[in-house]
């Protein structure tokens, strides 16, 4: 294992041989396929913000409304790095979107220590509930689904509980909200944050043994066991991972609304959960690709900020988001399966 | 429906609150009434036989619904002569499901703030035919026969004084933007046709509404709409949001675009935060009262009607069928006096 290329899951490879191949069995197979869906991507992309450049050539294809687009990116961005690596080993994380909201509500509760407090108690927060997520599955032997459709209502309750229903304000905390509306050189902070967890993300997929090891697991479990990868310490990690990202994501979106708000966060999971599988991650595991995650995350936030600033009716823009997400799909499904 | 509503509002409502909020602020009026009443027969604060009264909400996870559940209980606890048990429903099929439990326990009065007031209709419809006199709070049921009476916010009526204000403030002229809430609930609708259609007749084509899109109440949901219609439009005067909590996030992305000197902003619902940046100054120039409050009144109500009495103010001897509460302006002039009505 350790002799083999090790762009096996990136695209990054050149080669176009072994399409076709059932996932994770042949990882030769990996590279054209990830690869293609990834160029495939790039023409969605790039056609919706052709489309946007026409449609709205005065707002849309500017610096500023780049950043806006980036910027609300950051938040399902970051759940959805985390979510690849989940998925990657045949998983799911359901929970994300109430652990983003359980997460600043306890960085809420002391907040009035500083922003380092705020920091610490979302980040620990969030991994704590990652890690109860990881043992009940790697451990416990729940399936993810249940396991984490749980959490999602346990982190719920907890934020209401602990915030007692009703949003904390943040406006004093100008530390805190120097992750939403601060700058680094020019740039917003929270697009910095974003950039370096997908580039760190990438680096631990493709370029680290532990990436290696979550795509063998995803890819045939007892294999990977006979090859020697820990895959229970494999598989709580994810989760271990998906929750302390959650609790990142909930300081960047906790910044930028000066309050941490216990309704934060509804249906995220399935925002992050479509950018990582229209990315082309297999929802079957065994294959993985941040640069897709990251193409899918855009195209979401692209299409949310055109649509928004058209001022389509709701209704079509529930018709028009659909028809994108699956046109997205089929666009890049390779000629041979 | 409106003209019904309108009839029932004028003078029922303002009855009620005198009836309502006799434990406190408005003890002169309260105190006016009950001597008044002492000619007309009871008086509807003393005790009379002890009933029970069931409660079922929506899951209280917003700030106003939270406020409902906590003022029906407030309500309740003022009175010795009730037992008062309240539930709360994650959707209108477990509502439909705990109001049939509910049924079989035989309270003398149901109080329903319906998940949604059409799928909950047949299951009022069974209280009140086995006797169990329903008091229908805030969302409507579809049929007359659900409930025996009913007290509700004038959602059509928000949207004409925030569209009142709004055209006096821009003097008919400027761009406006409408963040609402949950698309295609009675709720919704009602506060954007009535802000439309006044805008309109006020108006005309002065006030061009540049955007409209819904956010779901949420506040998170506020920033990234806002923030979209933010970078679309760099020209806009007002913005009339449909929930103070939502607006929260509104404000947040108008903030930190450090656009907040060039518009103004309203809210509805009336909660404790809306009020303090009204009292500031500035971006958030009002709000309107959709009270809560108006929970604790449906208790008070659910108590007489199970007890077979009357409000003491009115000369009726029942309970009326329907009361609309109107939603109160909270500008920066009315904010100190109407203090003690906002929510946390």
């Amino acid at each position: 294992m350790s002799t083999s290329p090790t762009e096996q899951v990136s695209g990054v490879s050149g080669r176009v041989d072994g399409n076709g191949r059932p996932p994770g069995v042949g990882r030769l197979a990996l590279p054209s396929r990830v690869k293609l869906q990834e160029y495939a991507l790039v023409g969605v992309v790039l056609a919706l913000v052709v489309i946007g450049a026409i449609l709205k050539p005065d707002t849309f294809p500017t610096a500023d409304n780049l950043r806006a687009i980036l910027t609300q990116a950051s938040v399902v961005g970051v759940l959805a790095i985390g979510m690849t690596f989940v998925i990657a080993t045949a998983g799911i994380d359901l929970s994300v979107g109430s652990v983003v909201a359980a997460a600043g509500v306890a960085g809420g509760l002391v907040v009035d220590s500083g922003a380092v407090a705020f920091v610490a108690a979302a980040l620990g927060f969030g991994l704590g509930l990652g890690l109860v997520n990881g043992a009940a599955i790697a451990y416990g032997k729940v399936v993810p689904f249940v396991a984490t459709l749980a959490m999602l209502a346990i982190a719920r309750g907890l934020a209401l509980l602990m915030s007692d229903k009703s949003p904390i304000s943040l406006l004093g905390s100008d530390g805190v909200r120097w992750f939403g509306t601060g700058e680094i050189v020019g740039v917003p902070v929270s697009i910095v944050i974003f950039a370096g967890i997908a580039i760190g993300g990438w680096i631990l997929l493709n370029r680290a043994r532990y990436g290696r090891h979550v795509v063998a697991v995803g890819g045939n479990r007892e294999a990977a066991r006979i090859a020697g990868v820990p895959v229970r310490r494999v598989v709580f990690s994810v989760y271990c991972l998906s929750g302390l990202l959650a609790g990142l994501a909930a300081v960047l979106l906790s910044g930028r609304l000066a309050s941490a708000s216990p309704v934060a966060g509804e249906l995220l999971e399935l925002d992050a959960i479509g950018a990582v599988v229209i990315g082309g991650t297999s929802l079957a595991g065994g294959r993985a690709t941040i640069v897709g995650t990251f193409l899918g995350v855009m195209v979401f936030a692209i299409m949310f900020n055109l649509l928004t600033q058209l001022n389509l009716a709701t209704e079509w823009q529930q018709i028009v988001k659909g028809a994108i997400i699956l046109g997205a799909v089929l666009i890049q499904r390779p000629e041979r399966i | 429906m409106s003209f019904t509503r309108q009839l029932a509002a004028g003078v029922a409502a303002l009855a009620l609150i005198a009836a309502a909020c006799s434990d406190d602020d408005d003890g002169g009026s309260a105190d006016a009434g009950s001597e008044a009443e002492a000619d007309t027969g009871a008086d509807s604060s003393e005790s009379g036989e002890t009933v029970t009264i069931a409660a079922s909400v929506p899951p209280t996870d917003h700030g106003w619904l939270g406020q409902i559940a906590a003022k029906a209980q407030e309500a309740a606890d003022q009175w010795d002569d009730v037992e008062f048990r309240l539930v709360e429903a994650a959707d209108a099929d477990s509502q439909a499901s705990q109001i049939q439990t509910l049924i079989n326990e035989a309270p003398d009065a149901l109080v329903v703030l319906p998940y949604d007031g059409e799928q909950l209709t047949p299951v009022a419809e069974q209280a009140m035919e086995a006797g169990i006199p329903v008091i229908n709070v805030d969302r409507l049921f579809a049929s007359p026969d659900a409930a025996r009476a009913t007290i509700l916010g004038d959602n059509y009526e928000i949207g004409v004084n925030a569209a009142e204000f709004l055209a006096e403030q821009l003097d008919c002229e400027g761009n406006v933007v409408e963040i609402q809430g949950i698309a295609g609930i009675s709720v919704t609708t009602d506060r954007t046709q009535g802000f439309a259609d006044t805008i309109e007749e006020l108006c005309g084509d002065g006030i061009n509404i540049v955007a409209q899109q819904p956010a779901d109440f949420l506040p998170d949901l506020g920033l990234e709409v806002m923030e979209a219609i933010l970078q679309a439009n760099d020209d806009i005067d007002a913005v009339y949001t449909h929930d103070d909590d939502m607006a929260e996030g509104v404000v947040a992305a108008i903030e930190n675009a450090g656009r907040e000197d060039e518009m103004i902003l309203t809210g509805a619902g009336g909660s404790c935060a809306a009020f303090d940046r009204i009292e500031a100054g500035g971006l958030y120039a009002a709000t309107y009262l959709y009270s809560p409050t108006m929970a604790g009144s449906a208790v008070n109500m659910a108590r007489l009607i199970a007890q077979g009495r009357g409000f003491s103010d009115l000369v009726e001897p029942e309970v009326p069928s329907q009361i609309v509460v109107p939603p109160t302006e909270v500008n920066q002039d009315t904010v100190g006096d109407l203090r003690d009505l906002c929510f946390e």
